[in-house]
């Protein structure tokens, strides 16, 4: 049992929450995440440690509220309870070296995946710069992010309220990638790293092949144990099976079959959804404070 | 002892849950017996002596059989101290009896050397076993005997970690906690009980006694640690910081996938994946549990050993129609018999001797059907006494909407990668005393042999802790 110390509304539907879990704050590297289970019968999601004091046995994990169990986590815990398991680190830490010139890149709430490993990239002696890709009312970490590295680009798209939320994450999309190629075609980067939905990863990814720069970039599949011993995580990289919680979850771009990952995310969506929706008849009122 | 030397040839038998009932749910299907029955079976016993009893010997911990049948019809008057006597002669040897009882394949062990069977059925020693464990429980008699056994034990002031909770850790856990060692166990998943919890259905081992059987090592005193994964969250290294001794029981728990084009389209499960989520994450009982998990309308299982058997019969309790595909023949299956038959009850087909080649997908990437080739025996054998296989270069396509591998596992590779930790095809290598090449750190179970089975890992966990215990004593007296 982990202990919630703080929890707090960021921005629209991004939570912050400092939980006390000293074995994951003692061993976690940038690039790692952890399991996290919070009810008893819930399920377990991969989440990420943004900060951490190793001293003090504290973790900073930051959601997107996308479905149930992000949404539940929202709804019910209160700061001073505590979340049942946590389990980790997991995964391998990212490649900690000089590349030079980076461009790293969160859409959506992938940005705090980001935050960690630009900084530890930054302190190490690269040239960093973040690009945060998101709608307007869901900025997150600006303050820190332009503390932490040499520049933070912050790109922001309106919500449109006549569209339906997929419609408007296309518009992401077409941002994302209008202004990666512009930083590319202005200058020259030796590294562009990434980390949101497989679809928009996909979508620069194209962008970066043309100028035919090294990109890597932090998978997100489907994942039960975060151990290596299920096999939901398999991606194809290099024509290779890969289980992305120990074999990951950074990959090298190039390699990632990007429609069998695209292809793999989505196959629960329509459980997910009556999931989502069972759950929030329950909590009608709840919702109309926190949805648009 | 007044135990009667009259022959009953046959076997008195367990009420079983008719098929058509119990494929509609995860509930038990064999509900075991009675005191009645239990002293009616046991009475069948000849009670050969134990230095001479052949089910002893076929037991790979040695529990003394004759000893515990004969305490159920020696105090037949008495339920609750006849059971209190067989367990106390079964716990000397074996701590988690109602899980065994049920999982062991005692056709292969204990009852294959049974002298009943020589002038009829074998003594039911397995459902004898699982008996005398749920009786314990129902009634506190287990608790009873915790309660006399624990002050009794005398603290080492030594302290051991073990990695993993399933049979094999949690048997060294109990056996060093009884000889007064200080026992923390690392476990990498939320609940404790490997392979017990997340691997073997509901229906054939009910959670609810794998956990009464964990909680009754908590109260020996062995603590438990979830969510620590050895290798990132603290290593093999630093625990030989804090700790006298280490044991390995990390399992076998990497699957195996084929290498075959389309294996990761959607609609295709690792047996692992797809029974963690059904058993751990009781997602059978969507959307109340929030794991999902998706079985169309016909299943292909590919595999024929235990896990493919327990795989096939949950898919069937989803309704789905199921075929177990083989790329050997009848003779060659691995599974328990009793589950072959479960499994045919509930009417799931076999295919033998076909061998996928190929996994066909649609436009949204979901699986559709699996390309197979013939395969024909030839009299040659393997190194495991079973026939080969070759191609025939004929193809034969079966359509199915969910796929299920079943082909076994590898070690966990999180542990393997351990530096100076000697290891062969995957498998942590031991001394005949289980210890590994560090010294101080023991392995046993699946982490060593493979995929084997829970009275192997369970005999390896008493072994290892009787060599831990060794191990200590010479380190406490050369400390003194
Ligand atoms: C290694 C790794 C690290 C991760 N780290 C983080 C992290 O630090 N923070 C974080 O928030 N998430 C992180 N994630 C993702 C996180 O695991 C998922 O957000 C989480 O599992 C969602 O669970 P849920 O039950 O709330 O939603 P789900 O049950 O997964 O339901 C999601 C529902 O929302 C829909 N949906 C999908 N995408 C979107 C979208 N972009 N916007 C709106 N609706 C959508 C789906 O169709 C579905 O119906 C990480 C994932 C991985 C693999
Ligand atoms: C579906 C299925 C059905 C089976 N049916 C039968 C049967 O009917 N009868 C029978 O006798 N046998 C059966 N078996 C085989 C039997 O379950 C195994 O042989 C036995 O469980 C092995 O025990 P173990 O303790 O070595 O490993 P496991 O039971 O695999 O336990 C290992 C534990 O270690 C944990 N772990 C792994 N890595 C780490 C790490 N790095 N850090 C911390 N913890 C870690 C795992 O999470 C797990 O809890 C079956 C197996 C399966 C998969
Ligand atoms: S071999 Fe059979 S008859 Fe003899 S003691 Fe064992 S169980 Fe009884
Ligand atoms: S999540 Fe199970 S193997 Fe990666």
């Amino acid at each position: 049992m982990y202990r919630i110390l703080e929890k707090k509304e960021l921005s629209m539907r991004n939570i912050w929450y400092k939980i006390e879990a000293p074995h994951v704050a003692k061993k976690v590297q940038p690039g790692q995440f952890v399991i996290v289970r919070a009810f008893p019968n819930g399920e377990r999601i991969p989440l990420t440690p943004v900060m951490w004091d190793r001293e003090e046995g504290w973790i900073v994990l930051i959601t997107f509220i996308r479905g149930k169990t992000t949404m539940r986590m929202a709804n019910e815990l209160k700061p001073g309870d505590s979340i049942l398991n946590i389990a980790g680190p997991l995964g391998n830490p990212a490649e900690m070296e000089k590349f030079g010139k980076i461009l790293a890149i969160g859409a959506y709430t992938g940005i705090v995946e980001v935050y960690p490993i630009a900084k530890a990239w930054q302190e190490l002696g690269n040239d960093v710069t973040t690009l945060h890709v998101t709608f307007e009312p869901m900025v997150v970490l600006k303050d820190e992010l332009e503390k932490a590295v040499g520049r933070h680009v912050l790109e922001t798209v309106p919500i449109d309220p006549n569209l339906d939320f997929p419609t408007n994450m296309k518009n992401v999309t077409k941002r994302l990638v209008e202004k990666v190629r512009e930083m590319l075609e202005k200058e020259n980067y030796d590294l562009v790293f990434m980390v949101g939905p497989a679809g928009d990863q996909k979508a620069v990814f194209e962008v970066v092949k043309e100028f035919g720069i090294p990109m890597k970039a932090d998978l997100h599949p489907i994942m039960v144990d975060g151990t290596g011993m299920c096999g939901a995580c398999r991606v194809t990289v290099g024509g290779e099976v890969k289980f992305a919680c120990i074999d990951g979850p950074e990959f090298d771009a190039y390699q990632v079959d990007w429609d069998v990952l695209i292809a793999r995310t989505g196959y629960y969506t329509d459980m997910e959804m009556r999931a989502f929706q069972e759950y929030m008849k329950l909590f009608e009122q709840a919702v109309q404070g926190g949805e648009q | 002892m007044a135990v009667k030397r009259k022959l009953i040839k046959e076997r008195v038998p367990t009420p079983e849950r008719p098929a058509e009932e119990r494929i509609r749910d995860f509930k038990e299907v064999n509900l075991g017996y009675t005191f009645e029955l239990a002293v009616k079976e046991a009475e069948r016993c000849l009670q050969c002596p134990a230095n001479y009893a052949p089910c002893i010997k076929g037991c790979p911990v040695h529990i003394d059989i004759p000893g515990f049948i004969g305490k159920l019809v020696q105090y037949r008057d008495d339920p609750d101290k006849a059971v209190k006597e067989a367990l106390q002669v079964i716990w000397a040897c074996n701590s988690l009896p109602a899980t065994t009882g049920r999982v062991c394949p005692q056709e292969d062990q204990c009852e294959m050397n049974c002298v009943m069977g020589k002038v009829g059925d074998k003594v039911n020693i397995g459902k004898l076993e699982r008996f005398v464990a749920d009786y314990a429980r129902e009634k506190g008699i287990d608790e009873e005997l915790l309660f006399e056994m624990v002050p009794k034990i005398e603290k080492k002031g030594q302290k051991v970690a073990i990695i993993g909770a399933g049979p094999a850790g949690l048997t060294a856990a109990g056996e060093l906690a009884k000889l007064g060692y200080d026992v923390t166990i690392y476990e990498a998943l939320h609940e404790p009980g490997g392979v017990l919890m997340y691997g073997i259905p509901e229906f054939r081992l009910p959670k609810s006694i794998v956990k009464s059987e964990i909680d009754k090592l908590r109260k020996l005193g062995v603590k438990i640690l979830t969510d620590h994964i050895v290798g990132k969250t603290v290593t093999i290294e630093e625990l030989l910081e804090e700790y006298d001794a280490v044991f390995i029981g990390s399992g076998a728990g990497t699957p195996r996938l084929i290498n075959a084009p389309g294996i990761n389209l959607n609609g295709i499960y690792t047996a692992n994946e797809f029974l963690t989520r059904v058993n751990l994450m009781k997602a059978y009982l969507f959307p109340e549990y929030d794991t999902p998990v998706k079985v169309g309308k016909r299943v292909i299982v590919i595999g024929a050993g235990n896990t493919a058997m327990d795989a096939a019969r949950s898919a069937r309790r989803f309704g789905a129609e199921v075929i177990i595909a083989y790329r050997r023949g009848e003779e060659d299956v691995s599974a328990r018999e009793e589950e072959v038959e479960h499994a045919k009850e509930e009417g799931i087909k076999f295919e033998y001797f076909i061998n996928p080649v190929e996994f066909i997908g649609d436009e949204n990437g979901n699986v559709k059907a699996v390309k197979f080739e013939k395969m024909k025996p030839l009299e040659e054998r393997d190194s495991r006494g079973k026939r080969k296989i070759v191609g025939t270069g004929e193809y034969v396509t079966i359509e199915a909407d969910t796929v299920i591998i079943a082909i076994g596992k590898h070690p966990n590779r999180l542990i393997i990668n351990t530096p100076g930790l000697k290891v062969e095809r995957g498998r942590i290598v031991v001394d005949e005393n289980l210890m590994t090449s560090i010294p101080g750190v023991f392995a046993g179970g699946d982490a060593i042999r493979g995929e084997a089975t829970v009275i192997l890992a369970m005999g390896d966990g008493r072994r290892a802790a009787k060599a831990i215990h060794e191990y200590l004593t010479k380190k406490r007296n050369e400390n003194a």
